[in-house]
């Protein structure tokens, strides 16, 4: 096939070198359509012949991955909960355990890896602190969270008030802070070494740092005239943190400085002409209510409930107006969102209603709605090394959104119709290619 | 040579047809890439003929020829897909001086975009005859090439433009100013209470309609086609653009066309 190729393009461009005819994709493209060879193969031609760097292999299939999410039959969540998802949580080392907190208090842990070796799978809940725990929080858990070098360990905070460190062997809580208003949202720096803090936005105006290692209340940021509906650490510094509030401001901080924020997120970016003098400096035109860094954390994402999102530089704290246009937010916490990584064009899902909008980062374009819940959705979680999405909701439900298989090439089809037909080919990798027939 | 060739990639082609369909959700990224590549060149010019286009569904005639001929801004979302390339070429043009853009005031996020020469000619035949025309004169020379603000705090007048107090009250009883608090005023057009007043109740009655309509959708064609009510002064198409444009109804299209369904959660 290779081989092909190469006769093909010697024949129609003689002039041409090789390197030159595979650097150019457009012409590559017209090339594909006449030989009807996939694009994607001439990625790994490339990659095969050391023209091009890998990670262009790996990011173009990624994101033909995520633009083929849907519902798949044979992927499924175990149904733990019994009343509303608020929280989902993957954890970063082998993204293989997934947390989840609900509205009654009960915080669930799933297993995501396929074990079996059928392409049927439920993901099952490995444990549970459920209502019958002593230790259980007495109302919703808002925010859980793994702790972020380790799955030995998670942190959890809930409309009681309390933020409570679990112990994952054991499901007893190591510590609890208490404090005195609901806690909407807490986090944990994901690349902090030199600290262990987390930032927990409460009822109260005042974001409150808390210390891992000693147990105790270190720190407050003064800044924001309303409740505090989410905090979020850069994933590029340890030391810069972003809160959100309902008097419609954003904060960006640094934590080693004594005194207030670094700066505050203005949508007109200075312009004062373009609003009214009260709405100076806001971030939206309402309560803000999400808040996600990019992978690289060079930009940061915010909703609000004026219907807007808003992508800003989170090293100037410009605005770079790019219009999504109506994204439809009613939620009275905090909204959970996430962005991809790992792909070309980067893409934000965000739950709207009763389904996730999926928008291209940079241009704002609404790529689809992934329809399925029943109720509001909540939250999601992007699992980077499969390219899924998990969401989960007011019905209960956990769904996982899978990427479409490649379809089998025609010569695997027909000896596969030879066979005598099986519904779903069994993945390669799970084939016995190696047990003898004697033992 | 190349006969030979071209022969051999048609054969090739007709073997290979069936794996065409298999393999066209790869292709869906590269033909994205391509669609994309070619509306970037030729959005520039659209977005000036799409302009002028929604300049033409403005009915003149309803203000006494008084007004400049208004459009929204987000009507053009109505008619280009890249809303930030929408926003970011509105921007151009108000920095060349072509376009002016106003904040209407019912709605924070709706901007008014008119013709600069438009204005120009329909403010000056405005002041015609009044005590007022040279101090509007100066204002229009200071604002039209350079300026591109939506408002202007005291300061600003006093020590940029060189404005006294009085030239200033003037100003605001032209109508080119508006009071936004103490000390400031928003770019305003003269004489738009009236197509302000018009536009909402036209929006709220189109809107009306398609809520009433069975399922609460109809078909865009259908909408256009209706008769309006005495509520709506403006021409259909206007209003459908808007509609569409601030999202206020959700698009879609089926085999029959653009089917328009209303939006739960409005509060218009």
């Amino acid at each position: 096939m290779l081989l092909f190729c190469l006769i093909l393009i010697n024949m129609t461009y003689p002039s041409m070198t090789f390197a030159r005819v595979c650097s150019n994709i457009y012409f590559l493209n017209d090339l594909c359509r006449h030989a009807l060879l996939p694009l994607q193969m001439f990625f790994a031609i490339e990659r095969q012949s050391g023209l091009d760097d890998p990670v262009r292999l790996r990011r173009a299939e990624s994101t033909r991955r995520v633009l083929s999410l849907e519902l798949n039959h044979n992927r499924d969540v175990d149904r733990i909960h019994g009343n509303g998802i608020n929280t989902l949580d993957i954890e970063v080392i082998d993204g293989r355990y997934m947390l989840s907190g609900g509205s009654d208090g009960v915080i669930v842990i799933y297993d995501l890896e396929n074990n079996s070796k059928k392409p049927q799978y439920t993901c099952k809940a490995i444990c549970t602190v459920g209502r019958s725990s002593r230790h259980v929080h007495k109302f919703s858990v808002e925010t859980v969270q793994w702790y972020p070098h380790d799955t030995g360990m998670f942190v959890s905070s809930s409309f009681d008030k309390t933020m409570k460190v679990w112990d994952t062997e054991t499901l007893k809580p190591a510590e609890e802070f208490q404090f005195d208003g609901n806690v909407y949202c807490h986090h944990m720096s994901p690349v902090a070494r030199k600290h262990s803090l987390v930032a927990v936005g409460t009822k109260d105006p005042k974001v409150q740092l808390c210390d891992l290692k000693s147990g105790s209340r270190i720190h407050i940021l003064q800044g924001h005239r309303g409740e505090i509906l989410s905090v979020r650490w850069s994933p590029r510094y340890d030391h810069i943190l972003a809160t959100a509030s309902t008097d419609s401001r954003v904060h960006i901080w640094d934590v080693r400085r004594a005194s207030g924020s670094l700066f505050t997120l203005d949508q007109h970016n200075g312009d004062k002409s373009k609003t009214s003098s009260e709405a100076v400096n806001t971030a939206h035109n309402g309560r803000v209510n999400g808040l996600c860094f990019t992978a690289d954390g060079l930009h940061l994402l915010t909703t609000g409930t004026d219907d807007r999102m808003r992508l800003w530089n989170s090293a100037t704290g410009e605005n770079t107006l790019v219009n999504y246009g109506k994204v439809v937010n009613e939620s009275r916490k905090g909204l959970k969102f996430t962005v991809s990584r790992g792909c070309s064009p980067e893409f934000v899902f965000v739950p709207c209603g009763s389904s996730v909008a999926v928008y291209g980062l940079h241009s704002g374009e609404l790529i689809t709605m992934l329809r399925g819940h029943y109720n509001n959705v909540d939250c999601c979680e992007f699992h980077p090394d499969y390219q899924e999405l998990y969401s989960g909701g007011k019905d209960c439900n956990i769904l996982a959104w899978v990427p479409v298989l490649r379809q089998p090439d025609i010569e695997d089809e027909e000896t596969n119709s030879k066979r005598g037909g099986t519904q779903a080919a069994i993945n390669p990798a799970f084939e016995d290619a190696w047990s003898s027939d004697e033992d | 040579m190349r006969k030979q060739l071209n022969k051999e990639v048609a054969v090739f082609k007709s073997r290979m047809n069936r794996k065409r369909a298999l393999i066209a959700d790869t292709f869906c990224l590269t033909k994205r890439r391509r669609c994309a590549a070619d509306s970037v060149t030729g959005e520039s010019q659209d977005i000036r003929s799409s302009l002028q286009y929604l300049v033409t569904l403005f009915s003149r005639k309803l203000f006494n020829d008084s007004l400049p001929p208004v459009v929204l801004k987000h009507q053009l979302y109505s008619l280009h897909n890249d809303k930030t390339s929408v926003d970011k070429q509105v921007n151009e043009l108000r920095e060349t001086g072509e376009l002016l853009m106003f904040q209407l005031g019912f709605d924070s996020e709706a901007f008014a975009l008119v013709f600069a020469e438009d204005y120009r000619a329909k403010v000056l035949q405005g002041e015609a005859g009044r005590g007022t025309l040279g101090t509007v004169e100066k204002f229009l020379t200071k604002l039209i090439p350079s300026c591109s603000d939506l408002s202007f705090n005291k300061e600003k007048m006093l020590k940029e433009f060189l404005f006294t107090d009085s030239e200033i009250t003037q100003l605001v009883k032209s109508g080119v100013l508006t009071v936004r608090d103490a000390g400031s005023w928003w770019l305003s057009i003269p004489n738009s209470g009236k197509f302000i007043k018009y536009f909402i109740k036209g929006r709220k009655a189109v809107l009306g309609m398609v809520k009433k309509s069975k399922y609460g959708e109809i078909l865009q064609t259908e909408l256009e086609g209706r008769r309006t009510t005495s509520q709506v002064k403006f021409q259909m198409k206007y209003h459908i653009h808007d509609i569409i444009g601030a999202e206020l109804v959700e698009c879609i299209q089926t085999t029959s066309g653009t089917l328009l369904r209303y939006v739960d959660g409005n509060v218009n």
